[in-house]
C-alpha cells in the first residue's frame, strides 16, 4: 500500500507559542476528500497553513507523501500540494488566465515560461471550473467568487495529489458552492487526496468521505462522515441546538433549531 | 448532484490579450524602448548652450565640437541613462516586492541614508576623495540594511516601509541639524547635492557605475518571474514553490546597491522610480518579467530627456535647474493623475 498523502501524529498548531489546536492525528489517503469543521478560531485555517509548512508545528509531526515534511524541498513539495488561500490580497492587475498560469510555476523553469502543456493545463482548469470567459478579464475588475474560483482553478492547474482548500466556498452564490466541491470530488475520484475547510456542514456532509472537527484546542471527533455527522455532535461543535431532516434521496441536512 | 454547466463555448485563453508577457512582445516593447533610450541620448547629445555640429564631431573627435559631443554630453546622457535605469527598475521591483504601489526607493530609507553620508562628507570637507560619493552609497546601503533588519524581523511588506518612513524623518532631522553648523559655501554644496544634478564623470567611474547596475538590474530581471509570485504575499508564493526569504532578501539587495550606486552618482532624483513604473504598468500589465527591463529602459530615456530640458531651460533662468527638480516637477502632478486614473472603474 501506498504512504497516505498526509500523516499528522499528535500534531499541535498555532502561532508563537501557544497552540491553537493539538494532538490531531489524521491519515489522508489518496482518493479520498476531508472536510474540517469547526467554529471560528478553532485552529481550522492554521492546521492547513501548518501541513503545508508556512507555519512551524509547535509539536508532533507532519507527513507528506511518506517523506517528513521538514525535509521536503519547497518547489518539490509544491509540485505535490497545492493550496487555496481564504482570500486573494494580492496584485489585482493580472488577468484570470495569468493568475491560473502561476499555478504551473513549481513544474517550470524559474522564468516561467509557459510551454504549450502548461497553457493546456491552465484553460483545462478555467474550463473544468465553468469559468474560461475569465480568462482575459482583469481580476481587479472581478467578484469575490470569481476571484476565489480562480484560485481553485490556479490549485487545479497545479497537479497536485494533496489539495488544501480553505474555505472553498466562501464567497460563490450555491451554484458555484456546488460546482466547485462537485469538482474537486471528480479530482478526488481520479485519487487526489483532499481537505476542505467548510463552514457548512451539509456541504460537509454532501460531498466529504470523512470530517475533522475541531472545537476547544482539541479534536472533538473525527471519521467517515455519514457516522459522525449528526444533529447531537454538531450541536456540541457550534454550541447551538441544531435539527435534522433527510430528503428523500437520502442526504443529511442540518440547520439551526431557533427559537419557537 | 448533477454537473452544473458553465459557458464552456468561449475557449479559455484564445481570448487576446490574456496571457501578456510573451517572448514576441517582450522583443517588440524592449526594442521599442531602446530605441527611445538611443534617440533620447541622441537628443541629449545634441542639446544645450553649445551648439555641435554633429558631422564636424564626428569627422574630428579632437576639435571643440567633437570633444563638448565625446567629452562632456554623451557621458552626461549615459550618466543619466544609468541613474534613470536604476532608480525605475529598483522601483518596479520593489513595488512588487513589499506590495505597495507607493514602494519609491527613495521611501525606503535609501535617500535619507544617501544624503545623510552625503551631507557628512561635504561637511568634513571631504569633497577631494569622491567623498559625497562614497558616503551617500554607504549611507545607503547602511539604510537598505536597516530595512532588511526590519523586514526579517516581522515579514509584513509595511514594516520594511515604515522603518524607510522614520528612517528618513530621523536622517533629515540630523540633516537639517548639521546644516544650521555649516558656513554657507558649504551649505551652498550640501544644497545642490541634495537636489540632484547629473554633471560630469570621470569614464572610470561611468564604467564602475555601469558594471554595478548592470550586475544588481540583472538580479532583478533573474528574479522577476518570482516577483511575480510574491506580488501575491509570501504564503500564497510559498505555497507555489517560491523561497520566499532568499528571494525577497535577493531582490533588496540588489535594489538597494542599484539605488545607492545612482544616489553616489546623481544625488537625490526623486519619483522617477514612482512615475515611470506605474506609467508603463498601464500599458504593460504588472508582469515583472517584462515591468522590471521595461522600467530600466524607460526610466533611462526619461531621466535623460529630464535632463536635456535643464539644459534647454537654461536661458531662462541663466542657470541649470537640477534634474531632481524637474522630475519632481514633471512626476508629482503626474502621479497624481495616474493615481485619479487607476481609481476610476474601468
Amino acid at each position: 500500500m501506498t504512504a497516505p498523502a498526509l500523516r499528522t501524529a499528535a500534531l499541535a498548531v498555532g502561532y508563537g507559542t501557544r497552540p491553537v489546536v493539538s494532538e490531531v492525528s489524521l491519515s489522508v489517503a489518496p482518493g479520498t476528500l476531508w472536510a474540517v469543521l469547526g467554529p471560528n478560531g478553532s485552529g481550522k485555517s492554521t492546521l492547513l497553513r501548518t501541513v503545508l509548512g508556512l507555519l512551524r508545528p509547535l509539536g508532533g509531526e507532519v507527513t507528506l507523501f511518506g517523506t517528513p515534511l521538514a525535509r521536503w524541498e519547497r518547489r518539490a513539495l509544491a509540485r505535490r500540494v497545492a493550496w487555496v488561500p481564504q482570500a486573494f490580497d494580492g496584485d489585482a492587475g493580472f488577468t484570470g488566465l495569468e493568475l491560473v498560469l502561476m499555478g504551473r510555476a513549481p513544474h517550470q523553469g524559474g522564468w516561467g515560461l509557459p510551454g504549450p502543456r502548461d497553457l493546456a493545463v491552465a484553460r483545462a482548469a478555467l474550463v473544468e471550473l465553468g469559468i474560461a470567459h475569465l480568462a482575459g478579464r482583469v481580476v481587479s475588475q472581478l467578484s469575490g467568487g470569481e476571484r476565489r474560483l480562480l484560485l481553485v482553478a490556479r490549485a487545479l492547474a497545479q497537479e497536485p495529489a494533496l489539495l488544501l482548500l480553505d474555505e472553498p466556498t466562501a464567497f460563490l452564490d450555491l451554484q458555484h458552492q456546488a460546482q466547485v466541491l462537485e469538482r474537486v470530488r471528480a479530482r478526488v475520484r481520479a485519487g487526489l487526496g483532499a481537505i476542505a475547510v467548510l463552514h457548512d456542514p451539509n456541504l460537509a456532509a454532501a460531498f466529504a468521505d470523512s470530517v475533522l472537527l475541531l472545537r476547544d484546542g482539541r479534536v472533538l471527533g473525527q471519521g467517515p462522515s455519514v457516522e459522525l455527522l449528526d444533529a447531537e455532535r454538531l450541536g456540541r461543535l457550534y454550541g447551538l441546538g441544531l435539527a435534522e431532516a433527510r430528503t428523500e434521496a437520502g442526504h443529511r441536512l442540518f440547520a439551526p433549531r431557533g427559537t419557537p | 448532484m448533477t454537473t452544473v454547466a458553465g459557458p464552456l463555448a468561449v475557449e479559455a485563453g484564445s481570448v487576446p490579450g490574456a496571457v501578456r508577457f510573451t517572448p514576441a512582445r517582450a522583443t517588440l516593447v524592449l526594442g521599442g524602448l531602446l530605441a527611445l533610450v538611443l534617440a533620447a541620448v541622441g537628443t541629449a547629445a545634441l542639446l544645450g548652450e553649445y551648439p555641435v555640429d554633429l558631422l564636424h564631431a564626428l569627422a574630428d573627435p579632437a576639435s571643440a565640437d567633437g570633444r563638448v559631443l565625446f567629452g562632456l554630453r554623451i557621458p552626461r546622457a549615459v550618466l543619466g541613462a544609468l541613474v534613470g535605469a536604476s532608480l525605475a527598475a529598483s522601483g518596479s521591483a520593489l513595488q512588487a516586492l513589499l506590495r505597495n504601489p507607493l514602494a519609491d526607493p527613495f521611501v525606503l530609507g535609501v535617500s535619507g541614508g544617501a544624503a545623510l553620508g552625503a551631507t557628512l562628507a561635504l561637511a568634513l570637507g571631504l569633497q577631494a576623495l569622491a567623498g559625497p560619493s562614497l558616503f551617500a552609497f554607504l549611507g545607503a546601503v547602511a539604510a537598505m540594511a536597516l530595512v532588511l533588519a526590519a523586514g526579517r524581523a516581522r515579514s509584513s511588506p509595511y514594516a520594511a516601509l515604515l522603518t524607510g518612513v522614520v528612517f528618513n524623518a530621523f536622517a533629515a532631522a540630523v540633516i537639517t541639524c548639521i546644516k544650521t553648523l555649516l558656513t554657507p559655501d558649504r551649505l551652498g554644496e550640501v544644497l545642490y547635492w541634495l537636489a540632484g544634478s547629473l554633471g560630469y564623470e570621470r569614464p572610470r567611474t561611468l564604467l564602475l557605475g555601469g558594471a554595478l547596475q548592470l550586475v544588481a538590474l540583472g538580479v532583478l530581471w533573474a528574479e522577476s518571474a518570482r516577483l511575480n509570485l510574491l506580488s501575491l504575499g509570501d504564503e500564497e508564493a510559498s505555497s507555489l514553490g517560491v523561497p520566499v526569504r532568499r528571494t525577497r532578501a535577493l531582490v533588496l539587495l540588489a535594489a538597494s546597491l542599484s539605488v545607492a550606486g545612482a544616489v553616489a552618482l546623481a544625488g537625490l532624483v526623486g519619483f522617477v522610480g514612482l512615475i515611470v513604473p506605474h506609467l508603463l504598468r498601464l500599458w504593460l500589465g504588472p508582469d515583472q518579467r517584462l515591468l522590471v527591463p521595461a522600467s530600466a529602459l524607460g526610466g533611462a530615456a526619461f531621466l535623460v530627456l529630464a535632463d536635456a530640458l535643464t539644459r534647454v531651460l537654461f536661458p531662462v533662468f541663466h542657470a541649470e535647474p537640477p534634474v531632481g527638480v524637474v522630475t519632481a516637477v514633471l512626476g508629482g502632478p503626474l502621479f497624481v493623475w495616474l493615481l485619479n486614473r487607476r481609481e476610476q472603474p474601468a
